[in-house]
């Protein structure tokens, strides 16, 4: 006997017909990604998690205009990223948003584990640095998608994505090659 | 081709279709430079893959959880709003006011003078149908004491 698993797209019909219960399910499947892409980018777990909680029930007031199921994904970050970019603009309304990258500082690097390295580079990189790497390494959109979900065209992705690459490669160089040994 | 026209980072973030990605593996194969810089790129994916999930505190809380419900005075007032049975006493409630203000206003001498002289027209309209009707009995009964006493004659 063959066990399909339920798609996303059948519990977002379900959902909009009024099944609360899979609205519920479709939660479960996404709140661990949405609270660390949120994580990552505010920087502070409670603001994350508040924010998680309003981007859930925003979309759920919202998933009548959601035109196509298959983009729920893409339309779910969409939501997360202006969330995140409201609740930075509220906490910080002068920093960095000029869009100006940050110089990376690999020289002051500590390499003792690499994923306390990895959070520490892409902390030090511009906010939208940062969000163009969430959505592309950590939750695997593609250029199309992310201009989407950013709402600005694909070379400003690439361009954001491309300046961040180079410079974690320099941050996390020393760490990458000491944890290879 | 030269090594300027390879997007070797959309290579590594695996953008590139597949003829773009075997014209760029044809070239790295032959390029040391490009060679190098995609082992870097790659060693520096490597690391990112090296962040840790974080584990959400606690779960989002649910559309059927009862922090969403509406408080009870919400509930009363909405119930109360919504329910057609307020809606029905609204309209009838709005349509007797607007009769009541809408309704032309006369002098209530006039007008009682008026429903007498009504009242007073029908009552002898009534009265003249009923003796008009009395007449017609009144003659039918001497005709039929006529014929009656016509026939005991015979």
């Amino acid at each position: 006997m063959i066990f399909r698993e339920v798609e996303d797209r059948d519990l977002i019909a379900k959902a909009r017909r009024g099944d609360v219960e899979a609205y519920n399910l479709l939660v479960s499947r996404w709140e661990k990604r949405v609270f660390n892409y949120l994580l990552r980018l505010v920087s502070n777990r409670e603001d994350a998690l508040d924010v998680s909680q309003d981007v859930f029930l925003k979309a759920y007031q919202n998933l009548p205009k959601l035109g196509n199921p298959e983009k729920f994904a893409g339309w779910l970050f969409r939501i997360a990223h202006n969330e995140a970019f409201s609740l930075l603009r509220r906490k910080s309304p002068e920093s960095e948003w000029a869009g100006e990258p940050r110089p990376a500082a690999s020289a002051h690097l500590l390499p003792l584990e690499l994923s306390l390295a990895v959070e520490s580079a892409l902390k030090r990189l511009s906010t939208d640095q940062r969000e163009a790497v969430l959505l592309k390494v950590y939750q695997g959109f593609k250029f199309e998608e992310m201009a989407e979900i950013l709402e600005c065209p694909v070379s400003t992705v690439k361009s954001r994505l491309y300046t961040a690459l180079e410079l974690l490669k320099t941050a996390l160089a020393p760490a990458a090659l000491g944890g290879e040994g | 081709m030269s090594c300027k026209s390879f997007d070797w980072k959309a290579y590594a973030l695996g953008e590139l279709d597949r003829p773009a990605r075997q014209e760029a593996e044809a070239h790295a194969a032959g390029c040391v430079r490009c060679r190098e810089e995609l082992a870097a790129l790659r060693l520096t994916l490597d690391a990112l893959s090296a962040l840790r999930e974080e584990e959400i505190p606690q779960r989002i809380a649910f559309v059927s959880d009862k922090v969403f419900e509406p408080k009870w005075w919400q509930k009363g007032v909405f119930a109360t709003l919504f329910s057609p049975n307020f809606a029905a006493a609204c309209v009838i409630a709005a349509a007797i006011l607007v009769h009541g203000f809408a309704r032309p206003h006369t002098d209530d001498a006039q007008t009682q003078a008026q429903i007498n002289a009504a009242v007073a027209k029908a009552v002898m309209e009534v009265e003249a149908r009923y003796a008009e009707q009395l007449r017609a009995a009144d003659a039918r009964m001497t005709d039929m004491y006529m014929t009656t006493t016509g026939l005991v004659r015979q």
